[in-house]
């Protein structure tokens, strides 16, 4: 059975052409222009999927109490969020009333269907037995690079797609300083500087919300960040 | 700010006060103008007051028959003033009791010889004389001079062989009377009448009293004699006898004693005229009635009191302010105003003298222009000074008619003291109310500037700390609540600077705001551009070598376009997370040491020449991912403008900052744009790379960076004139 997408998105041009690749992709695609038909809709079938666009046409927050209404029905329905917005506030709300991912529409056709695809894999994933060669363990970080999910000290933490692709990038190669375009491309976004330093600061938040003594993502001033393994090996040894 | 000196608000507010200053002037101009017609007024009252004394007087004949009013003229030395004295006279022969003996005495000599003409040489004898009343006796004082002094043989039944005094009168019965006084020795006089006496022998008169001394130069003699035996006919002489028993040598006299014609006249002032007069001394002033001899007749008053009417006026204020319950400050101002003010009106004000001389009346005959002037039948009134030039005295004479003959005048003096002293007082307190209100105007003008232009420096400080040199709205100006044109002007200052605040908001919101509204349009070119060329491969999976040239070249503008929003977006993006981020204190060495360990892997051709900052010295509190963010910035641009490939961190410190200079050597700034390089959106590079767009915001992110840290950044053209040095200037943590 194909995954039904839903795109909530008020601009008919980007909508229709959004729906026509991840129709060409082989996903049942159903496209609203609006908060209130969407919801309608939703309130019938969900979809396996949805994408929000955040302001739809008169309404400014729409995607959000959407992405809030969908939460509700739903806690593990994947939530992309892809809009012209890309404020700090906007993103670190958005993020947290429950979508999986924060996306600008800059972000080229292939790199979304790449998301989406990875989303549903995740989501696959999560209900497989794990696989010993996804696995990936460093110190007390487990990384499951098939479910896409990320253990510390045995402990799940929730990072977004684009956050375990940093953090994946990072851990892969403890040690190794990771600039920040480097970064970018591993994790599939094209964004500024300043948006990589406030996902590591996102990322490094969420661990140190489970291991306050954590500390293993170092800045490497003026070039990037690495993974310090020997301060996980103190933080884990203490 | 050092404060220069110019001739502000505040100034010219405190010297147009100055034109407070020629109010004292118009109020001295105004009391000495009142002065004059106080002055006018005083004048008019004293010849007012002199009428009713002379009309008292018109018309009683009775009152100036007696008094020798008569005579065609008077004959000084024959015709007599009596003076009145102010005291008894004690009769013992020597004249310190009389007062002003010296004035009022007259000297007989030769001149006043009788019956035989003596040549000087043979005279040797004179006398001075002097006469005056007391209460109801006329005293005569003689003081003579005689070589030979001839008293009365012990056992002499005559009279007259020896030096004697001869006094006749006519008494108010009309009986002609001789008296002689002729003594044996020096003590109580011997006077006889001669008289109706019978045979011939001189009968001693008990009336007559006195005294003979003797003295050096000759004998005084002080007589007194009963007012009721003259009238106002008088003679008395001095008979000198220059040997024992000898006979007369020399007569001197007032006039010849012989005979009731020959007498002269003696003016005794008049108890009935006084009387009169005596009604008039309660309007202070000194009044005179003279006969047409200019002798007077009676007099009541004393210059030096009567200081005309205004005088009474003028102490009963004084009185009412001493008595009056005052509260706290006007006490104090009384006690300033006698402690220092009166010393002060008194060096600048003349006082009225309490104590001057006038002597220019002899009371036996009064003279001025203003006395002739009445008794040739004018009225007329005059000013003087007194004898001592110390006050001004005002006299008024009034003729006084009997028959239509002028018979004597009112002669009415007041000195302007009394004017004086109220003009006096109310310059006084013209002074000390001018003096109040000027100190309390000036003061009050300047508080009054004072705070305007406090308020005005204020605001113009506040308009100049609004907009920095870069012409950035930092603050605003507060709004002034106060209701007036500087309320106004600062309200007005306001409003523009919040609209100019609003709307440089707006500028430096453009490329946010262009960067969002064109995000989407790009999004439905990249998208459809996308799916075309999806579905053009797909279409043509055998033929994928050649793909569509146009495809490609759209789809990379559209990347261009992209990365140019997103650098656009940055610097909106960089103020949001610095509002967003807490600042904590970090050491600024291993930030700076790494990035530039970075810079060395990054640039590879460049020669980043640095010295390597120990650690725990630059403690500075804020955020090190933007500090190398900053770094990047500074040095990326140092890198693109180099020249020579040299790029050299200087890093220096004192107490409170740290300065780093980052230099190049390379193109120069133009003039003016050295402060508006850090501005969004202005670049100055001149060699454009079409791969790379520039925006200009990379300085302009280095700058909020900086203050974001409470530093500054600027920018500046090497002394040598050989490249840039870009100054960045931090404050580090105490």
């Amino acid at each position: 059975m194909s995954k039904r997408i839903a795109i909530v998105e008020d601009d008919a041009a980007i909508r229709e052409n959004y729906a026509d690749v991840l129709r060409m992709q082989g996903y049942q695609v159903q496209t609203y222009g609006n908060k209130a038909s969407a919801m309608q809709a939703f309130n019938l079938r969900l979809p396996h999927l949805a994408i929000l666009d955040i302001g739809l046409e008169h309404e400014y927050d729409a995607g959000f109490e959407l992405c809030q209404w969908l939460r509700s029905m739903s806690t593990t329905l994947p939530i992309i969020f892809l809009t012209a917005r890309d404020s700090e506030v906007d993103t670190v709300s958005g993020l947290r009333i429950g979508a999986d991912d924060y996306l600008t529409k800059d972000i080229s056709l292939p790199h979304l269907a790449a998301r989406i695809s990875a989303l549903f894999r995740r989501q696959d994933a999560l209900g497989k037995p794990q696989q010993a060669d996804h696995m990936l363990t460093i110190g007390p970080l487990t990384v499951d690079s098939q479910r896409m999910t990320i253990e510390w000290l045995n402990q799940h933490v929730d990072l977004t797609i684009t956050e375990f692709w940093m953090l994946y990038a990072l851990a892969k190669h403890p040690g190794h300083v990771k600039n920040r375009s480097q970064l970018m491309q591993d994790s599939k976004i094209y964004v500024d500087d300043s948006t990589i330093t406030s996902h590591i600061k996102r990322i490094r938040k969420k661990f140190v919300h489970i291991d306050s003594s954590f500390n293993c993502i170092e800045t490497v001033y003026g070039m990037g960040y690495r993974w310090n393994q020997s301060a996980s090996d103190s933080s884990a040894a203490s | 700010m050092a404060m220069k000196w110019r001739f502000g608000l505040r100034s010219k507010l405190f010297l147009l006060s100055g034109f407070l200053f020629t109010i004292p002037w118009f109020g001295y101009q105004y009391v000495w103008e009142m002065e004059k017609y106080l002055r006018y007024g005083q004048e008019q009252t004293i010849i007012g007051t002199a009428r009713a004394l002379a009309t008292a007087m018109h018309e009683r004949a009775n009152l100036f028959n007696n008094q020798a009013s008569f005579l065609p003229s008077v004959e000084k030395g024959k015709d007599l003033y009596s003076y009145g004295l102010s005291a008894p006279i004690q009769l013992d022969g020597l004249n310190n009791d009389w007062p002003d003996f010296a004035n009022k005495a007259h000297f007989y000599q030769q001149n006043n010889q009788l019956y035989r003409q003596l040549t000087p040489e043979q005279l040797s004898i004179n006398f001075t004389a002097a006469v005056g009343t007391y209460g109801k006796y006329l005293y005569l004082y003689f003081s003579v001079i005689d070589d030979k002094v001839i008293y009365r043989d012990i056992n002499a039944r005559s009279i007259i062989n020896n030096d004697h005094l001869e006094l006749a009168f006519i008494n108010p019965q009309g009986i002609f009377s001789r008296f002689i006084i002729s003594n044996k020795t020096t003590g109580w006089i011997d006077a006889y009448r001669i008289t109706d006496v019978k045979d011939d022998i001189p009968v001693p008169a008990r009336q007559i009293q006195g005294h003979w001394r003797d003295t050096a130069q000759g004998y005084n003699v002080e007589v007194r004699v009963p007012l009721t035996e003259f009238n106002d006919n008088i003679a008395f002489a001095v008979h000198d006898v220059d040997s024992p028993l000898g006979n007369i040598e020399a007569s001197l006299g007032s006039a010849d004693p012989s005979s009731a014609e020959t007498l002269g006249t003696i003016l005794v002032p008049s108890p009935e005229i006084e009387r009169i007069v005596k009604g008039m001394s309660y309007t202070n002033s000194s009044i005179w009635v003279v006969d047409q001899h200019h002798r007077v007749l009676a007099t009541t008053g004393n210059i030096k009191q009567a200081s005309g009417v205004w005088n009474k006026r003028v102490n009963l204020n004084n009185e009412r302010n001493e008595n009056t319950e005052d509260n706290v400050v006007v006490k104090y101002w009384h006690t300033f105003e006698a402690n220092f003010l009166k010393p002060l009106y008194d060096r600048m004000i003349t006082q009225p003298p309490r104590n001057f001389i006038d002597q220019l009346y002899d009371s036996e005959n009064l003279t001025g222009k203003h006395i002739e002037s009445a008794l040739a039948g004018e009225p007329m009134s005059q000013w003087r000074l007194s004898t001592d030039k110390q006050a001004v005295v005002l006299s008024a004479a009034y003729p006084i008619f009997i028959d239509e003959h002028v018979k004597g005048a009112v002669i009415v003096e007041e000195t302007t003291n009394g004017i004086r002293t109220l003009r006096n007082q109310a310059l006084e307190k013209l002074f000390s109310s001018i003096l109040a209100i000027m100190l309390l105007g000036a003061l009050a003008f300047f508080l009054f500037a004072s705070r305007i232009s406090n308020r005005i420096r204020t605001l113009s400080n506040q308009a100049e700390m609004a907009i920095d040199e870069h012409g950035r709205i930092n603050g605003n100006v507060d709004t002034s609540t106060t209701n007036d044109e500087i309320g106004d002007l600062s309200r007005s200052f306001s409003t523009a600077v919040n609209r100019l605040g609003q709307y440089n908001h707006y500028l430096e919101n453009m490329s946010s705001r262009l960067s969002h509204e064109l995000r989407t349009p790009i999004a439905v070119v990249r998208t459809s551009l996308e799916t075309l060329a999806m579905q053009q491969q797909s279409m043509s999976t055998s033929s994928s070598s050649h793909e569509n040239p146009y495809l490609l070249r759209a789809q990379h503008g559209i990347e261009r376009l992209s990365l140019i929003l997103t650098n656009m977006n940055e610097a909106t993006r960089i103020e949001q997370m610095l509002q967003n981020t807490d600042s904590s204190p970090f050491d600024l060495g291993p930030v700076f040491n790494g990035c530039m360990q970075g810079y060395r892997l990054i640039y590879p051709k460049i020669d980043v020449a640095f010295q390597e900052l120990t650690t725990e010295t630059f403690r500075v509190q804020g955020s090190p991912e933007h500090i190398a963010q900053l770094l990047d910035k500074v040095i990326a641009n140092a890198v693109e403008f180099s020249d020579d490939d040299k790029v050299t961190i200087n890093v220096d410190n004192d107490q409170h900052h740290v300065t780093l200079t980052i230099s190049n050597n390379g193109e120069l700034l133009p003039e003016q744009m050295s402060e508006q390089l850090f501005d969004s959106m202005v670049s100055i590079r001149k060699k454009h790379n079409n791969e790379q767009p520039h925006l200009g915001l990379g300085l302009y992110i280095a700058r909020l960076i900086c203050q974001f840290h409470g530093g500054t950044i600027k920018a500046i053209n090497k002394k040598n004139n050989h490249g840039v040095d870009v100054i960045i200037k931090l404050p580090l943590m105490r």
